[in-house]
């Protein structure tokens, strides 16, 4: 979706849209901000953050709580002089190609908003402000919690002591923190605003598709602590072999992890609470989630099929390559591209997953079971993978991840089930059976 | 009293089948098609359901003259496009065939009504909520919109419970104006073709609709139930409210279409792009030949000629002397689609570029005659007549990928408040024309669009129309069908014959006719719901 010139020297589209945030800290714009642009760069639109913080702590690394007063002319310069150079290099950014950029910062006065909206439209580009407006205690100090974690503020401080100005941080901004169109004079502006987590929800004035499609991906965010559990099927017989596709039964190892998957997950959860179980609609991962405890909800979802290799389905990549070999060298010269004969690629995959995205967004603590190319287009929207790079990303049989989004990164943890298991990760150019995956293998 | 009839037999017989044509709005018809699949849908389940959203009732809120009938037909046709089983109740469908002349008693809204009037209404929505279930439980249906005013807070309360018990989700939509400018445009646009104003100024008739409303209904609560899922439109889009109690992925989904929504009426037309220098190559994007030029030309003139017969026929016929809407022009990235589109551009019309709209990929079967691919793909051709719609060649797109590729567009054009042309590949037009006119699946990859025809699609609240202006003194060769197609014939279903329409299926007349009067339709189904102008529940 990158404007492409065309022969007659025309851009075919021209929206560029910037999203500004608007909000108070802890209320979990930063993170909000990052979800915005996984995704969109998940769907292949070029999307950056730029983040006024980032550039403000060039000159003050470490700031205290009084910075942040109004009324501190030295502070309030340096933040300024920060949010000028943030907007200075996001507006190179576009000039480069850029489709979407998030300004991720407070903007909490209607003399901000206003200098911000000039600077950009006068640029030909449109603003979609989103504010986060929050005033369940609970939710902003499960998020002061996760800040003054990985905030790059407080890194090597007393967390106590840390949690104590930060909060008097956030008192600062309260006393000039002026609500989107709160006096009634912003009706013009191009807003979202999401009360409490989505639980109320304001959207003025969309202008066009792109911004209402990040408008649609934002009221399915939630700021609520969660983790997203992945595992594959356990072993197929199928694997064994070195086919791909088919709906094989589970291998004797295979069943032995299904056996072991609910300690597992218990033990990477921590306790009996339940989780939402996704499997695809496929023999081998619905008897892998078979064990799990009676009271964990189970669904299965035809869009966590593994991905379609048509005519390929049940084949060896020796015979692949033996059979289809243009096909076979297309596929590793750009494998995120290439579309099987009769079946699909991984873009394709992608796009059909486009409503488990959403769901998850929505959702709390899901455990999902499907098959390796789903897993990695999964995982690379979580672990912001590129398009080069997701296809051959390996994921282990008989391991599960759990993926927690934080505000700043998503955590990544791995729980092997020490069963053993063939390896399904194959290198570019190569068609051995089983391989084991290399650093540099495909990239 | 023959209307009365047929809308009788609609509302009493909730299996009766009514199918449409081609080129008459199918969305109020009822599918047969148990197995087949939407156009723009990704996979299916056993239970017909998708998203994992099981079964919901969108119950509609707002007074007569918001836009609400606009918003269920728009919605049902969105949602069935992405296979989501979807179907209308028009209360007011119920209202006519219960009540005769569908004259309701003055108080029928009031508050305080009569222990008669109170029983009508009830023995009207029970009729119409027996539907509802039946559509839900027994046929496979997933949504069901449910037309109505519903003015009060405690009646909507209820009503989310009632459906509750049946185990059916609610989500509420009301549209909500306070903006008396789109108030007076709805009301002239849709309500007083009525005979009550004949004769009448366009704006006095309007003042006079909104204050009959107004003694008619005269409580109306506006939403704010906050154990309610509800999303609010305000003045026709230009904010939206909502209360999320317990929003699914389809909820967020219809928001989503709805901020692209407007409820403003404007036309579409389809032409094709004019016949290129080298027609076989997908690959070469070659520019017009010759007389592709004169085609983009003359289809200017027509188009332009049209759009001011049209007008000069609107005022004849007393409408009011208004200027022509703008038009926008949008085409493919291809120069063929981009060439015929420059005499309007030089006319100084705004023209997009949509990369979306490229002709479907033909893949291996690029520059290859039929006879070549029934020889070099025997079994894919095999596939290919089973099912034209969803097989793929070789490296190729079916129809589906198609769809679903052009969903954005779809949404844009939603979005577009100008009058609009778009000019792009005859595989394109198939897709964008059966998302606006609802055909079904297995016909799209046979619709036909003679390069001597501008579809005008004109659209009404209750369905849209086709109509076909005839683009005069056109070489015959610039003709026929699709050359740039896949060149496999797409088997004619003999059991699935399209009612009979000039043209539609038989093979193109070699001879060119001078000039053609546009097509004239025959919608019965229009004629069924005329009185809906009067419409106010």
């Amino acid at each position: 979706m990158a404007p492409k010139i065309n022969g007659l020297g025309v851009m075919p589209e021209d929206t560029r849209i910037c999203v500004v945030m608007v909000g108070l800290p802890a209320r979990g714009k930063s993170y909000i901000a990052q979800r915005a642009q996984r995704y969109l760069k998940w769907l292949s639109v070029p999307a950056a953050t730029f983040n006024v913080g980032n550039y403000r702590r060039a000159n003050a690394p470490h700031p205290s709580a009084n910075f942040f007063d109004t009324s501190n002319p030295e502070g309030e310069r340096q933040r300024r002089a920060a949010a000028d150079a943030a907007v200075a290099d996001m507006l190179k950014w576009f000039k480069s190609g850029g489709v979407v950029a998030i300004l991720d910062a407070t903007n909490s006065t209607k003399e901000r908003r206003k200098w911000v909206l000039e600077r950009i439209t006068k640029e030909g580009i449109e603003v979609l402000f989103v504010e986060s407006k929050c005033d369940d205690e609970e939710l902003i100090m499960a998020n002061i919690r996760d800040v003054k974690t990985t905030s790059p503020d407080y890194v090597g401080q007393d967390p106590e002591e840390a949690a104590l100005d930060f909060r008097e941080r956030i008192r600062n901004y309260e006393k000039v923190y002026k609500s989107i169109d709160d006096d009634k004079d912003e009706d013009h502006l191009t807003y979202l605003k999401i009360m409490n987590v989505g639980k109320k929800v304001f959207i003025n004035r969309i202008q066009d598709y792109l911004q209402s499609r990040v408008v649609y991906f934002l009221m399915n965010l939630h700021i609520r602590p969660r983790s997203v559990w992945l595992s594959r099927h356990g072993e197929s017989m199928f694997n064994l072999d070195g086919r791909i596709g088919g709906d094989a039964a589970l291998s004797p190892r295979g069943e032995e992890y299904a056996l072991r998957l609910p300690d597992l997950v218990r033990e990477s959860v921590g306790s009996d609470r339940p989780l939402t179980v996704w499997t695809s609609t496929l023999k081998r991962t619905i008897d892998t989630a078979r064990h799990l405890p009676k009271h964990y909800n189970q669904l299965q979802w035809k869009a966590l099929d593994e991905l379609d290799a048509g005519v390929c389905d049940g084949m060896t990549y020796q015979e692949i390559h033996d059979q289809y070999p243009e096909d076979f060298q297309a596929r590793d010269e750009d494998k995120y591209n290439y579309r099987y004969r009769g079946g699909e690629s991984y873009r394709d995959v992608v796009i059909r997953l486009e409503p488990i995205i959403m769901e998850l967004e929505r959702s709390e603590d899901i455990l999902i079971i499907s098959h390796q190319a789903v897993i990695r287009c999964i995982y690379a929207y979580f672990m912001q993978k590129t398009q080069e790079e997701s296809p051959w990303v390996p994921v282990p049989l008989h391991t599960l991840m759990k993926l927690t989004p934080r505000a700043y990164t998503t955590e990544l943890q791995k729980y092997s089930a020490n069963i053993k298991a063939v390896s399904t990760w194959r290198g570019k150019g190569s068609t051995a059976k089983h391989e084991d995956p290399t650093p540099e293998g495909g990239i | 009293m023959d209307t009365l009839l047929t809308a009788q037999i609609a509302a009493n017989a909730p299996r009766y089948r009514r199918t449409s044509s081609t080129f008459i709005d199918g969305i109020h018809d009822v599918p047969d098609d148990q197995g087949n699949l939407a156009p723009a849908q990704l996979y299916s389940t056993m239970s017909g359901r998708l998203f994992h959203s099981g079964r919901i009732a969108i119950v509609m809120v707002g007074l007569p003259a918001r836009g609400k009938t606009h918003i269920c037909v728009s919605m049902a046709r969105y949602l069935s496009w992405l296979g989501v089983k979807t179907r209308i109740f028009h209360l007011g469908d119920y209202r006519r065939a219960t009540v005769e002349g569908g004259h309701v008693p003055q108080d029928y809204f009031y508050p305080n009504a009569s222990p008669a009037s109170v029983m009508l209404r009830q023995k009207i929505l029970k009729k119409c909520r027996e539907d509802i279930y039946a559509w839900l439980n027994h046929e496979n249906g997933q949504v069901a919109i449910y037309d109505a005013v519903n003015p009060t807070a405690s009646g909507r309360i209820a009503l989310a419970k009632e459906f509750a018990k049946h185990d059916v989700q609610t989500l509420f939509i009301e549209s909500y104006v306070d903006d008396q400018e789109i108030l007076k445009e709805n009301a002239r646009n849709v309500k007083i073709s009525s005979p009550d104003f004949h004769g009448m100024d366009p704006d006095e008739a309007a003042k006079h609709y909104l204050r009959r409303i107004e003694t008619k209904i005269p409580v109306f609560e506006t939403m704010d139930e906050d154990e309610l899922n509800y999303v609010k439109m305000i003045n026709a889009g230009q904010a939206f409210y909502y209360n999320n109690v317990s929003f699914n992925y389809l909820s967020h989904r219809i928001v989503f279409y709805l901020t692209n929504l407007h409820i403003k009426c404007r036309t579409t037309y389809f032409v094709r792009a004019g016949p290129a220098t080298d027609e076989d190559s997908y690959k070469a994007d070659a520019p017009l030949s010759e007389e592709g030029e004169i085609y983009a030309q003359k289809m200017t003139e027509t188009l332009l000629r049209h759009r001011e017969q049209e007008r000069q026929a609107s005022i004849d016929q007393g409408g009011p002397d208004l200027p022509l809407r703008p038009l926008t022009v949008w085409t493919s990235t291809r120069l063929r689609t981009i060439q015929t589109g420059e005499p309007l551009k030089e006319l100084g019309y705004k023209v997009r570029l949509r990369s979306q709209m490229s002709q479907i990929n033909p893949g291996v079967c690029e520059k290859l005659p039929e006879s070549a691919i029934r020889r070099l793909y025997p079994e894919e051709v095999a596939k290919h007549e089973l099912d034209p719609y969803h097989h793929r060649y070789p490296r190729a797109e079916s129809y589906h990928d198609l769809a679903v590729r052009l969903e954005p567009i779809i949404l844009e054009l939603e979005r577009e408040q100008n009058d609009l042309l778009i000019i792009a590949h005859e595989s394109v037009l198939r897709v964008l024309y059966s998302y606006l006119m609802h055909c079904c699946t297995k016909d799209i990859p046979k619709l036909k669009f003679p390069r001597d025809e501008i579809i005008e699609i004109i659209p009404a609240a209750y369905q849209n129309e086709a109509k076909r202006v005839h683009i005069p003194g056109l070489d015959p060769r610039t003709i026929p069908g699709s050359p740039e197609d896949i060149r496999i014939r797409v088997p004619v279903d003999s059991s699935a014959q399209l009612p009979p329409i000039p043209g539609m299926n038989s093979p193109e007349p070699a001879e060119v006719v001078a000039t053609r009067p546009p097509e004239k339709i025959v919608n019965k189904a229009k004629e069924m719901v005329s009185d809906k102008v009067a419409d106010e529940d």
